[in-house]
Parts: C-alpha cells; structure tokens; sequence
C-alpha cells in the first residue's frame, strides 16, 4: 500500500499542472509527436520538454522515438490509478474473496 | 450482520456464497498459514507477521515480489471477533493502537460468516474514510476534465482492443 501510495502521489504531481494535463487530454485522442504537442503550447520547446519528462517520469506517458520525430503515449494503466478509487477497492476484495473460496473449495488444499 | 449505515459513495459490499462449510473458511481467515495463501494475488508473496483474532489484536501483513525482500503491506487492528461469525478490523489505528494515517485509505473492514444449506454465507463490508486523493483532487480542479479524459481512454483502449 505505501507502494500504491507513492504511484498515486508521483500521478498527482504529474497531474497539478495545466500544461501536463492538456497533454494528457490531447493524448487520449491518440498518440501525438512532442513537437505537435509542443506548437499548442505558448512556452519554448525546451520548457515543453521538461513538462514531457515529469509526465514520462511519474509513468503517464511513453515516449517512442522513430527517426527524428519523438511520439508520446497515454499509459492508461497508470491513469487507473486515480480513476475510482472505490472501484480500485471493490477489485481487490472481490478478487481476494475468489482467492478464498478457491482456497477453501480446492479438496487439495485441505488436507 | 450490521445495522450500521452503508454510504454508497465511500462503502463496498462483497457477498459470496462459498462452498465449503463456515469452520473451513473460518481456519482460512484465522490460520495464519493459509490466510497467506489467499490475502494477496500471487505472485507477490505474503508474509503473515500477526494475526490475532480477539479485540485488539494484531493484523501486520508484509508483501514481496521476490519472495525475500518484504515490505509493509497492512499493520492494522481486530476490533472484534466473534468465533465462526465476524471479524472486524481497521487500518485506522495500527497493530500498536496508534492512530495510523494508512495509505491509500482508510478503512474498516467487517468480515461475517453463516451457515448456508450450499455451505457458507460470506459477507464483506468495507467502510472508507474520505479520502485524501479525493479531496485533493477537487483541490486540482480538474475534476470535470478528468471524466473527459476518462471517457477518451476508454474509447481509444476499446478501439484498440477491436483491432
């Protein structure tokens, strides 16, 4: 948990910034090369870029470089991480009650 | 079973009908042994280091993915037991009875067993205290563009998954 703790702080992070999330909302129409990303936003390219690097850092995005041109993906398993906490939690006690009817129903298991 | 108020918006129900009779999943919960075997998804590894079923007892469980190198995984506290009926216990206070700021939430977990003529009446209700990340995100303000974005993800991992 202190290790889930520190996923859903490094997304936060990541997330407390209007341009980090604008490049978030662009990528979740489809994977998009840094420099189209970059000519939406007023500030320099390499201002752009750190933005880019604390977004593929905390794990939010991917960056593929073909060529010269660097393309940025959403990693939407890590957005999961804040989408619904509630559901998160549901997962895991409906998956860990599966683990105990198995372990109980399994004739193996109890010798 | 509880007559205490279930909040839809921060509480979840897990019912099962399990197939095996009360004292079995019962000794599953309370043996130590086997509760390792179930509370965590393989592969990570569980390390049961307390488990106290009477009030104020020990829950302390540690997780590995390699097997040697553990980590905290849960230190919490048995509220109350009740042989082959309930179990209750919290991450709200710690194994020690300091009040704990567990992470990613915390909650009260209430856990109760009957008879059932297939063979166990298993019942699962998790209390959340508000969570942090929640309010936190409301403080970000960006609320309403995460639905959006939620909704994009899905349609582009759904458009993939159709591929």
């Amino acid at each position: 948990m202190a290790q889930y703790s520190a996923e859903v702080d490094g997304v936060f992070v990541a997330l407390a910034d209007p341009t980090r999330r604008e490049v978030i909302r662009r990528l979740g129409r489809g994977p998009t090369s840094v420099g189209e990303l970059a000519t939406k936003s007023p500030m320099t390219l390499p201002s752009f870029m750190k933005h880019i690097r604390t977004l593929e850092s905390n794990g939010l995005i991917r960056t593929v470089k073909v060529g010269r041109v660097r393309t940025c993906v959403l990693n939407r398993e890590r957005l999961a991480v804040v989408d619904d906490w509630l559901a998160e939690q549901r997962r895991i006690w409906e998956d860990r009650t599966d683990r105990l009817e198995r372990l109980v129903t399994e004739p193996l298991e109890e010798s | 079973m509880s007559s205490r108020r279930f909040d839809p918006e921060l509480d979840l129900t897990v019912e099962r009908i399990i197939r095996a009779p009360r004292a079995t999943v019962w000794r599953a919960w309370t043996d130590p042994e086997r509760f390792a075997q179930w509370w965590l998804p393989a592969p990570t590894v569980c390390r049961v280091e307390r488990l106290e079923v009477r009030p104020g007892g020990a829950l302390v469980t540690q997780m590995s993915d390699d097997g040697a190198r553990f980590v905290p995984h849960l230190d919490a506290l048995i509220l109350l037991a009740d042989e082959l009926e309930r179990i209750v216990f919290t991450n709200a206070l710690d194994s020690n009875w300091r009040p704990a700021d567990p992470q990613p939430i915390a909650m009260t977990a209430e856990m109760t067993f009957a008879d059932h003529s297939d063979g166990t009446d298993y019942r699962v209700v998790v209390r959340h205290g508000d969570p942090a990340s929640r309010a936190r995100h409301a403080e970000l303000g960006f609320a309403d563009g995460w639905g959006s974005v939620t909704k994009q993800l899905a349609a582009v991992a759904e458009a993939e998954a159709a591929r």
